[in-house]
Order: C-alpha cells, then sequence, then structure tokens
C-alpha cells in the first residue's frame, strides 16, 4: 500500500480518536451514558482485535472470551492476592492468554484442523475453560470482587470516564495493530490462506507460522484488555466464560465485514449501543430482543451481503466519489 | 472412595442417554453427510420442539412421549420450509457464511423461546413414565428406557431405509456424488429437502422423548448443538452405525465426568476427548471416507 494511502489512514485514525475522546464531554460526564459508552468501546476492542484470526487469517475462532477471560482472571487474581498492579498483571494476563492460544493453536494448525472444525473446536474451548473455572480447586461457584480500592494504581476509579480513556487508549493500539498487519507481508501472506489455503501453501507461505502468529497476536490483545473488561463487569466468576458472549463478538465481526478494521469498529459500536439501548427499554418486556435481532441480521447478511457492513461503505465511497482508485 | 454400583448405575444412564444423543446427531450427520451444509443451530430444533412438547403435553394431559406424534411431522414440514427459505440460497457458500447463517437462525429460535418462555426451566410434573425399575442394586428410570429403546429402533428404520429402499440409494448415491446423481434420474433437490425435513423431524422425536423426564430452556439448544457436533466429528460420516457407537461413548464419557470429577465438569470431559479426537483422528473413529 502507498505511503500517502497509510497516512490518510492515520488522519482518519486521528480525527476518530479525538471524536471518540470528546464523548464524555458530549455526554455531560453522566455516568451511566459513560459507563455505556466504556463498553461499546471495549467491544470495538475485541471485535478489531477478532478481525486479525477472523478477518485476515479466515478462521472462525469462537473463542474470544475464553481469552479475555484467562488474562483479565489472571490479572484480577494477582490484585486481589500479591497486590500486584494491574499495569503489570494486564501484560502477565496477555502473557497467559497467547500461551493458552499457542497450546491450542499450535496442534490445531499442525493437524490442519479448519473451517467447520475449528470453530467447534474453539466453541467447546469456552465449556471447557468454564466447567474447569467451576472447579472448587479454581474460582468455585461463588463471584470474586476486585479489591475496593480506587485510583490509578488499581485501574479502579470511582467515575468511569478514566476507564474510558483507558479502553480508548487501548483501542487505538489495537486498531494500529490491525493496520500494521494489514499493511505488511504477515498481511498478505494471512489473506492469501484465508482465500485459498493449499496455494498459499504452494507459494512457500509457512501456512502454520502465520495462523499461529496472528492467533497469538489476537489472543495478547484480548488477554490485555480481560482486566478492564473484569473492571467494567465488577466481578469475575466461572460466568465470565460465556458462550453467548464469546459468540456475540465473532458475530459482530462477521456482520461488520472480514478483514474491514473499520467495518468491525463500526458494526461493534452501532450493535452494542442498539443492544444496550433495548436492553433499558424493553429488556425487561422482551429478553434477549437484541439477539433475535442480531440473529436476523446475521442471516441478512450471509445470505444477500456476505461482504458486511463494508458493502455499505464502499457503496458509499462510490457515490461520494471518495474512492480515488476508482472502483 | 466411590460406590462401584453407582459406577455402573451412572454408566447405564450414560448408554440410554447417549442412545437419544444418536438420535439427535443422526439428523445433522445426514444433513451435514448428503449436502455438506453445516448447521449450527441444530440443537435449538430440540430446545423449540422440547418447548412445543411441553405444551402439548400441558394442555391435553398427555404424556410428552406422545406428543411426537403431532411434533414430528409439524417439525418435518417446519424443516421442509427452513430448507427453502434459509438453507438453499447457502448451498455451497464457503463455511463460515452457512455458519454465520445457521448461528444466526439458532439465535432467532433461542430468543423467540426466550421472549417467550423467559429464562426458568419447563417441566412436564406429572409424567406417566418417571417411576423406577430396579433390577438389583441399581434403580433405572423407565422414561429414559422407553427413550432409549424408541431411539433405537428409529436408528435401525433409518438405517433399514438408508441401505434398502429406492429412497435411500437415491441419498447415498447423491452424498456420494452430487454431480452424476442427477444425470441417473434422482432429483437432487427433493432428496435434499426431504433429508432436511427429516433431520429436523428426528430432533422433534428426541425432543418428546427427553421431554418425559427433562426440563427445556432457552439455552439447551447450545449444548444439543455441540454435542451432536461432537458426535458427528467422532462418527466421521460413518452412517448410522458410526453414530450410534459415537452417541454411546459420548454418553459413557459424560457419565463419567459426572460420576468422578462433578457433574458440572461433565462437559467439560466429553469436549476435552473432543480435542484429542479432532488431532489425532480428524476423520473420526469410523471413518469410512
Amino acid at each position: 500500500m502507498a505511503g500517502r494511502e497509510l497516512r490518510r489512514y492515520f488522519a482518519t485514525l486521528t480525527i476518530l480518536t479525538v471524536a471518540l475522546a470528546l464523548v464524555p464531554f458530549v455526554l455531560g460526564f453522566n455516568q451511566y451514558y459513560i459507563l455505556l459508552a466504556a463498553t461499546s468501546l471495549i467491544f470495538a476492542v475485541f471485535v478489531v482485535a477478532w478481525n486479525i484470526i477472523g478477518g485476515y487469517a479466515g478462521q472462525l475462532d469462537l473463542a474470544p472470551i475464553a481469552y479475555v477471560g484467562i488474562g483479565g482472571i489472571v490479572a484480577a487474581q494477582l490484585l486481589k492476592y500479591y497486590g500486584i498492579t494491574p499495569w503489570i498483571g494486564m501484560f502477565v494476563g496477555a502473557g497467559a492468554s497467547m500461551l493458552l492460544a499457542a497450546a491450542i493453536g499450535y496442534p490445531t494448525f499442525r493437524f490442519g484442523i479448519k473451517e467447520v472444525w475449528y470453530a467447534l473446536l474453539t466453541a467447546s474451548l469456552v465449556v471447557i475453560l468454564n466447567n474447569i473455572a467451576h472447579l472448587p480447586q479454581f474460582l468455585g461457584s461463588l463471584d470474586h470482587y476486585l479489591p475496593a480500592r480506587t485510583g490509578w494504581y488499581y485501574l479502579i476509579f470511582s467515575d468511569y470516564q478514566n476507564l474510558y480513556y483507558v479502553i480508548l487508549a487501548v483501542l487505538v493500539v489495537t486498531i494500529v495493530i490491525n493496520l500494521k498487519i494489514s499493511n505488511s507481508k504477515t498481511g498478505y501472506y494471512l489473506r492469501a490462506i484465508r482465500e485459498d489455503e493449499l496455494a498459499a501453501e504452494a507459494l512457500g507461505v509457512d501456512v502454520r507460522k502465520y495462523k499461529l502468529k496472528a492467533l497469538m497476536t489476537y489472543a495478547g490483545i484480548m488477554g490485555f484488555t480481560g482486566y478492564l473488561y473484569i473492571v467494567l463487569q465488577g466481578t469475575y466468576s466461572y460466568h465470565t466464560f460465556d458462550s453467548p458472549t464469546s459468540l456475540t463478538i465473532a458475530i459482530m465481526g462477521i456482520i461488520g465485514g472480514l478483514g474491514s478494521i473499520a467495518g468491525a469498529f463500526t458494526s461493534a459500536i452501532f450493535l452494542k449501543t442498539v443492544e444496550e439501548y433495548l436492553r433499558s427499554t424493553i429488556g425487561a418486556t422482551i429478553p434477549g430482543l437484541y439477539l433475535l435481532i442480531y440473529g436476523i441480521l446475521l442471516i441478512v447478511v450471509g445470505i444477500f451481503k456476505p461482504e458486511g457492513i463494508t458493502a455499505l461503505f464502499n457503496w458509499a465511497k462510490k457515490k461520494i466519489g471518495f474512492d480515488r482508485r476508482g472502483a | 472412595m466411590i460406590d462401584p454400583i453407582i459406577v455402573v448405575a451412572n454408566i447405564i444412564d450414560g448408554i440410554l442417554m447417549g442412545l437419544l444423543y444418536a438420535l439427535v446427531a443422526l439428523g445433522l450427520s445426514l444433513i451435514f453427510g448428503l449436502m455438506d451444509i453445516i448447521n449450527f443451530a441444530h440443537g435449538d430444533f430440540v430446545m423449540i420442539s422440547a418447548y412445543l412438547a411441553w405444551i402439548v403435553a400441558i394442555n391435553f394431559m398427555v404424556d410428552p412421549s406422545v406428543t411426537a406424534l403431532i411434533t414430528v411431522p409439524l417439525f418435518f414440514v417446519i424443516g421442509l420450509a427452513i430448507y427453502k427459505v434459509i438453507i438453499e440460497p447457502i448451498l455451497g457458500a464457503e463455511p463460515l457464511i452457512q455458519i454465520a447463517v445457521t448461528v444466526g437462525l439458532g439465535f432467532v429460535l433461542q430468543n423467540i423461546a426466550l421472549a417467550m418462555f423467559h429464562a426458568e426451566p419447563r417441566s412436564y410434573p406429572a409424567p406417566a413414565l418417571n417411576f423406577g425399575i430396579n433390577i438389583g442394586p441399581i434403580t433405572l428410570v423407565a422414561a429414559k428406557l422407553v427413550a432409549a429403546a424408541v431411539s433405537l429402533v428409529s436408528l435401525f428404520l433409518i438405517h433399514y431405509m438408508l441401505t434398502k429402499t429406492k429412497f435411500g440409494l437415491a441419498i447415498r448415491a447423491t452424498s456420494a456424488n452430487r454431480m452424476v446423481a442427477p444425470l441417473m434420474g434422482i432429483n437432487v433437490g427433493k432428496v435434499y429437502a426431504v433429508v432436511f425435513g427429516l433431520g429436523i423431524a428426528l430432533t422433534a422425536l428426541g425432543a418428546a422423548l427427553y421431554m418425559t423426564w427433562g426440563q427445556v430452556d432457552p439455552y439447551l439448544g447450545a449444548s444439543f448443538s455441540l454435542l451432536s457436533w461432537v458426535i458427528v466429528a467422532m462418527g466421521g460420516l460413518g452412517g448410522v452405525v458410526g453414530v450410534l457407537a459415537s452417541g454411546l461413548i459420548v454418553g459413557v464419557l459424560e457419565a463419567l465426568g459426572s460420576t468422578f470429577i462433578t457433574p458440572s465438569a461433565r462437559m467439560a470431559v466429553v469436549y476435552l476427548a473432543f480435542f484429542l479426537l479432532l488431532w489425532f483422528r480428524p476423520r473420526g473413529l469410523f471413518a469410512r471416507r
């Protein structure tokens, strides 16, 4: 990709960052709204990170919450029992998630597990971790709470805007990592693997190595963000390994359009906001309405527009003549 | 130390459950083997038809097993309709699209159930078959025995249909080569539709049997889906016999996990076995092709 185009991407990212940074001011520092905004933002991190394995490498990973959970719980337990600050704990958590990803990914890619079997394997990984965490030797059946302290040392605050800005910083880093991968040799290799694995292998791409690299990068970001997710949730337990949440992240990635950073970001922010809105308005009478909408969206996107929201962007670009490459 | 009688009783219970799992997974195996459709919503049909069985049983005061007479034909028709509207457009699409669409279908079914019945588990209050049968020191639930027997007979009937009838021959021919089959005068579209309907009808039969002792909540489908896929992976598309054997293995593994670790960790045992299976025997234990 040309340097000019890359610069344009970074310019867009700067504008986006400034706009997102202004959100708490626009919301008038209403704590409830900022909590919702922070929740949408953290899902944007998850979906943009998922884009690396799901979008670029084309592996339908249904275990995002496994990596979020492992990383988050490791950091939370380190803080709770050893008083180690999450500034260190989050990196340890990211490392733990990457280790898990390597342990799962190495044999899985070595034995050529892909497509539906990869999806099933990752879906069952979430159930396994849920069951194991439920054992009395690990988390047991109780809810666990973070220490009742506040401050930057704990990354726990009495109001939500600081947390919001921390998540925004993570999101910006995640998008930059995505852009870097997208425009690197790794990115091209991954897309080659997604389009035709056999052909890529025949051309000399080390398929296993690059798939594992994508999986571990994604797992690392998930694990790092896990602690922030737990702070937002307030508690952690075996329920943290929640299959529907895990599926939701992958679904947002698919609806956004595989391999598109803008699509992943937009679909996460839009769907999560709609979800929270529906939950707060009619959630009590019709629970799960937002999941029903996800389901219908997925069917419609799958049957009619496999490119997802990205298709909408491309159409708009063509309309306003923004795409100077002349699509 | 765990009482050996309890272990034996749990293993027998696992075998009975395994037969029911095999019945549900058979539909999935037929659909996947024949038309390469990856259906992640398979278990959600079990969940929806379990609710239907529950409604019919409550309103007409009949045992849930009897409701199969209504739900099975109804779900055959529903299966045909779902095939026409949702499955036909994604035939031959890449796996990711198929998974996305069927996961979407599962979400729709799950949340329709959640909106209508809320999250509390429902069960039939007075099942006729909910009594114990003593065989020596072991007590078995009659309802499970009946469910296992009906499952076994149904598996046999499907096996007979596949191997001895003309329609079964058409199914096997189509799954062997879908390009050549139409040249031999087989209406492939019709075979696909009927097999999909049959697969969904089998979930309704499984659900009606399950409801004689079990309880249903909107999330029942997710576990049935994943279990059915594990059975299909083990069976390796090896026909009815492969599915039957894998169903029994899954049922027994679940029972062993429940006995020797804790009931809440029983699925972890099954899925860990699934990991090892995928890694070391990716074509299944009873692969035919």
